[in-house]
């Protein structure tokens, strides 16, 4: 382990206004009645003598008033040590973890050094560390600060990375971190460095682990998709905005809104017009979106030029304020793309000059090469001969067996999936209390009846029902 | 003096819609049309109306129609009319078409004499009535505070204010004490949307009538039920006849708003179930001709109906066929369709058509439909071919080329024709499509969308369960997180 030398520069004007602080400290402690001393001595031998991680845990989280507390574990030894220097960073994960998240967001604390945090998220013990999902929190939030003060954000990224893929048992797993990390990310225009961790969609929260807020799904999946956005991977940007846009709640968020905005954006630029938002998205979104400009512009994709042209240029303050004029100006630009797909399915030859006309093209060369470059990205199979006329052919289709055995053997791991966690919820406390109510033998006999009424199997009835009539009372009714 | 800010008021109403609704129409050997057979079978002031809108859009006859229009005016009492047929002939006389038109003075002589005297009249007229509704209302004689209301409504509406009538009929709706009354007031206020052209407003109507004739035929019943001495079968026949023609109205005026409304295949069925015309009682001549329904229901009916379906309602429909007497050229119309020669039915469609645009009710629709008659025919055209030349369709429909390929291109976008025109050489092919392919396609895209919708929805049920839902407005004090990296990302981006 290495223990990078501490800078001796800023250690100095800190320890003055430590030694300030640490006055009242002592004096405080007695009054409320906490036994021991309070001060950072005490708590270092806490943390080295410490038995079992759980008990020190509960322990530094109790040992002062808050205040005091913070302002304890951001303080110096009185040699003027650097307490990290004196700590194992494997055996006491836990008080690293208490000391440093105090010191990165108690004012006047001095800053831990960048190398060591690096160092340390490399290193820690992450058992040790889900025991303070707050502090780790904390930790995280405080990188991005770190390494902006010291002029670099990009230096965030790499800590904060080793620090979420140690912390999250998997990486399918949401933290506190991930939002942070993603957030970074984008801020520093790092977006591939965020793609190992996108890879992995979210599919558990565990609140014991990290103390998530609804704010950080939102915020995660909309990073994701402005990362994706940004490069250019639309099928994916797509589906984080959705995720965003479809969190449930019974209201809706400002950042789904703006979700909602780039997601239609996206799509425009992916299929060429907006695909409908799943049942499930919140009534008020896309009847706020209604009135907006976005709905103009997409109403108008991507036939009318001159009016997508115009909407832009007329609203232009509004699209760079949101901050989503980038993506509108790549829908403009591929506008007359989808037009020309569209042609496809109408005409099987056509000349260049009437495709001008009909995309709102003026120059010939221009289409010329628009459909030259969508025939090379194979958007379109088309042939273009030398006196200009395009003549249009269906795209060839062809699957390979892989390709559907991989499609299938997807199905089947979905299907196993699916069947686990149906069986894990048969299992479940609440399940099996409502079904409880079911079991009486009356309500079986009508059970079954009904079973043979609608051909239905009785388990599969019973199962439905108890979703149906979550108590006694309601179940009563049958 | 009553009268004029309100003659003033509708000549505006009128003057602006006039420009913009139509162009001028033609009326010679290719369009013929014979006015004096045409407004024969109108009475009243629907009479006037139409004749104000024959003047106002043709203006080869236009002398002629102001002339008749004048004839049917002075049996009406509203001068209002004088001045809006008027204006309806000066500015069709303003138009590059209307060149050579004698002045109004030469066609017409306005008659100041009776419209003082009919002022005058109806002022007096008017006064009498409120009083009356006056007394009425001190005496609290419900009956006649209805019927008050009811003869100030006929007053107003007899002299062409509409919103004024219409509050008045539906004022007296509130003193109806029986729903013989109930039906009466709304067969008013049908009438009076009918003229109005305020197609919107009838379907209401209709409903109220529907549930006032109910419990007014179960009444009637009960009434013979409950005196069995009573000879039963006179009784209980008149009120049947009496409901059916007023079932009849309400039809029609279901009809016609669904043609008011733009709703062709149901204004079409609508038209084919009706009564026959003696049903229609006074309203036959006073709003609508037995000539018209005939051509209202087969345009509805070419534009919206399936082949079988104009079979079965429109050819094999007996009391149909004797309102298609009226109109002897509906009937090669029909023909003519049902045979496939389109030709023949487009021909038909634009030699009739200025009948069509003067039509009150239809005028505003005749392109709509015209179009879709079109359409319907491009398509069955095309049905039985796998590859046509353009050239065999424009013949076959008497259009150019061009003509041809803008309407087919038009229903290949919209998904009417499943194929496609090669541009070079002018043909239209039906698409293939590959069934083994398509399937394919289907079933991957499938897969992958079943697999993504599955995992969001775990999430959001793990998100749930985690009681992570976005609540309250507690969310806003963080919005102002999210501008932060967005503005770095998207200047990128751009």
């Amino acid at each position: 382990m290495s223990q990078p030398s501490l800078p001796s520069p800023p250690q100095q004007p800190a320890l003055q206004s430590d030694s300030n602080v640490q006055q009242p400290a002592p004096g405080q402690a007695p009054a409320s009645t906490h036994e021991g001393n309070v001060s950072l001595d005490n708590v270092i031998s806490i943390i080295t003598t410490a038995t079992s991680p759980s008990q020190l845990s509960s322990q530094l989280k109790s040992f002062a008033p808050k205040d005091v507390r913070e302002v304890v574990l951001a303080s110096l030894l009185p040699d003027g040590q650097d307490p990290l220097t004196v700590l194992d960073m494997q055996a006491n994960t836990l008080g690293i973890i208490y000391i440093l998240s105090a010191r990165m967001h108690t004012t006047g604390a001095p800053n831990p050094p960048l190398e060591y945090v690096q160092e340390f998220c490399k290193s820690f013990a992450p058992e040790q560390a889900r025991l303070a999902p707050d502090r780790v929190t904390l930790v995280a939030k405080g990188i991005p600060l770190l390494a902006e003060a010291a002029g670099n954000l990009k230096l965030a990224i790499q800590p904060l990375f080793d620090l979420l893929a140690r912390y999250s048992p998997s990486l399918s797993h949401l933290t506190t971190i991930h939002p942070v990390f993603l957030k970074t990310c984008v801020s520093a225009h790092q977006f591939a460095a965020a793609l190992p961790v996108l890879a992995h969609p979210i599919t558990t929260i565990d609140l014991s682990i990290s103390d998530l807020h609804y704010n950080d799904n939102l915020v995660y999946h909309y990073a994701g998709g402005m990362v994706y956005a940004a490069l250019k991977r639309w099928s994916e940007a797509e589906e984080l905005f959705e995720i965003c846009v479809c969190s449930p709640g019974p209201s809706a968020a400002a950042l789904q809104m703006e979700a909602l905005k780039k997601m239609i954006l996206v799509q425009l630029i992916r299929e060429g017009k907006p695909t409908p938002p799943p049942k499930y998205i919140h009534p008020a979104l896309p009847r706020l979106l209604k009135g907006t400009p976005y709905s103009l512009f997409v109403n108008a994709y991507p036939q009318q030029r001159a009016q997508l042209c115009s909407i832009v240029e007329n609203e232009q303050q509004l699209f760079a304020t949101e901050k989503t004029l980038g993506l509108i100006t790549q829908a403009l630009e591929r506008a007359p793309r989808w037009s020309i797909r569209k042609l496809t399915a109408t005409y099987l030859t056509l000349h260049l000059s009437d495709i001008g006309q009909a995309v709102g093209i003026e120059s010939e060369d221009e289409v010329q090469s628009l459909i030259l470059d969508m025939i090379e990205s194979s958007e379109i199979s088309a042939q273009l001969s030398a006196d200009g006329t395009v003549s249009f052919s269906d795209p060839p289709v062809n699957f390979e067996k892989a390709d559907v055995d991989r499609v299938l053997a997807h199905a089947q791991e979905q299907g196993a999936l699916l069947a686990k966690l149906e069986k894990e919820m048969a299992r479940s406390k609440e399940y099996l209390s409502k079904v409880r109510c079911f079991d009486s033998p009356v309500l079986r006999l009508r059970i079954y009846f009904l079973s043979i009424i609608l051909s239905e199997p009785p388990t599969e009835l019973k199962r439905f029902l108890v979703c149906v009539f979550s108590d006694r009372w309601s179940a009563s009714m049958l | 003096m009553e009268i004029d800010p309100i003659d003033t008021e509708i000549s505006n109403v009128h003057a602006p819609t006039q420009p913009r609704r139509r162009a001028v129409r033609p009326v010679d050997d290719a369009h013929p049309f014979d006015l004096d057979a045409y407004i024969s079978s109108y009475t009243g002031r629907t009479a006037v109306d139409r004749l104000i809108n024959i003047t106002a859009s043709c203006p080869s006859i236009a002398p002629q129609a102001l002339k008749l229009a004048f004839t049917h005016l002075q049996r009406l009492r509203d001068p209002s009319l004088v001045q809006i047929a008027i204006s309806a002939y000066e500015s069709v006389a303003s138009l590059p078409e209307g060149q050579g038109l004698p002045p109004v003075g030469d066609v017409v002589l306005i008659d100041t004499h009776w419209i003082e005297e009919t002022t005058k009249k109806n002022v007096a007229e008017r006064t009498k009535l409120e009083v009356e509704l006056k007394t009425y209302s001190n005496n609290m004689i419900k009956e006649s505070i209805r019927m008050g209301h009811r003869d100030l409504g006929d007053f107003w509406r007899a002299t062409g204010d509409y919103s004024t009538a219409l509050k008045h009929y539906t004022k007296s709706r509130e003193f109806c004490s029986t729903s013989q009354h109930v039906l009466d007031m709304c067969l008013s206020v049908l009438e009076l949307v009918i003229e109005q052209r305020n197609y919107a407003h009838i379907p209401s109507y209709i409903y109220k009538a529907e549930g006032a004739l109910d419990t007014a035929a179960a009444l009637a019943t009960g009434a013979a039920g409950s005196n069995p001495g009573a000879p039963v079968q006179p009784v209980s026949k008149k009120p049947s006849a009496e409901r059916e023609q007023v079932q009849s109205k309400l039809d029609f005026a279901l009809a016609l708003s669904y043609l008011g409304q733009g709703n062709y295949g149901k204004a079409a069925s609508s038209f084919l179930r009706l009564g026959p015309a003696e049903q229609l009682g006074d309203w036959v001549g006073k709003l609508v001709a037995p000539g018209d329904i005939a051509i209202y229901g087969t345009l509805c009916a070419l534009a919206s109906l399936s082949r079988s379906a104009i079979k079965a309602q429109l050819i094999d429909n007996p009391v149909f066929s004797v309102y298609i007497e009226q109109e002897p050229y509906v009937r090669d119309l029909i023909q003519a369709y049902m045979a496939s020669d389109f030709r023949t039915t487009l021909d038909l469609l634009s030699r009739y058509s200025t009948r069509h645009y003067i039509d009150i009710h239809l005028g505003v629709h005749v392109n709509d439909i015209t179009q879709q008659i079109r359409n319907t025919a491009i398509v069955l055209y095309f049905k039985p071919f796998e590859t046509i030349r353009l050239e065999r369709m424009s013949a076959a429909f008497g259009w150019s080329v061009e003509e041809v390929e803008r309407e087919v291109v038009a229903l290949i976008q919209s998904g009417q024709i499943q194929g496609r025109v090669d541009s070079q050489n002018k043909i239209l092919k039906a698409k293939k499509t590959d069934h083994r392919a398509e399937l394919f396609a289907h079933a991957m895209k499938t897969a992958s969308d079943i697999a993504s919708t599955n995992r969001k929805l775990l999430l959001r049920m793990r998100l749930q369960q985690a009681d992570l839902v976005v609540k309250g407005p507690k969310s806003n004090t963080r919005r102002e997180q999210a501008p932060g990296p967005e503005a770095m990302a998207m200047a990128e981006m751009s």
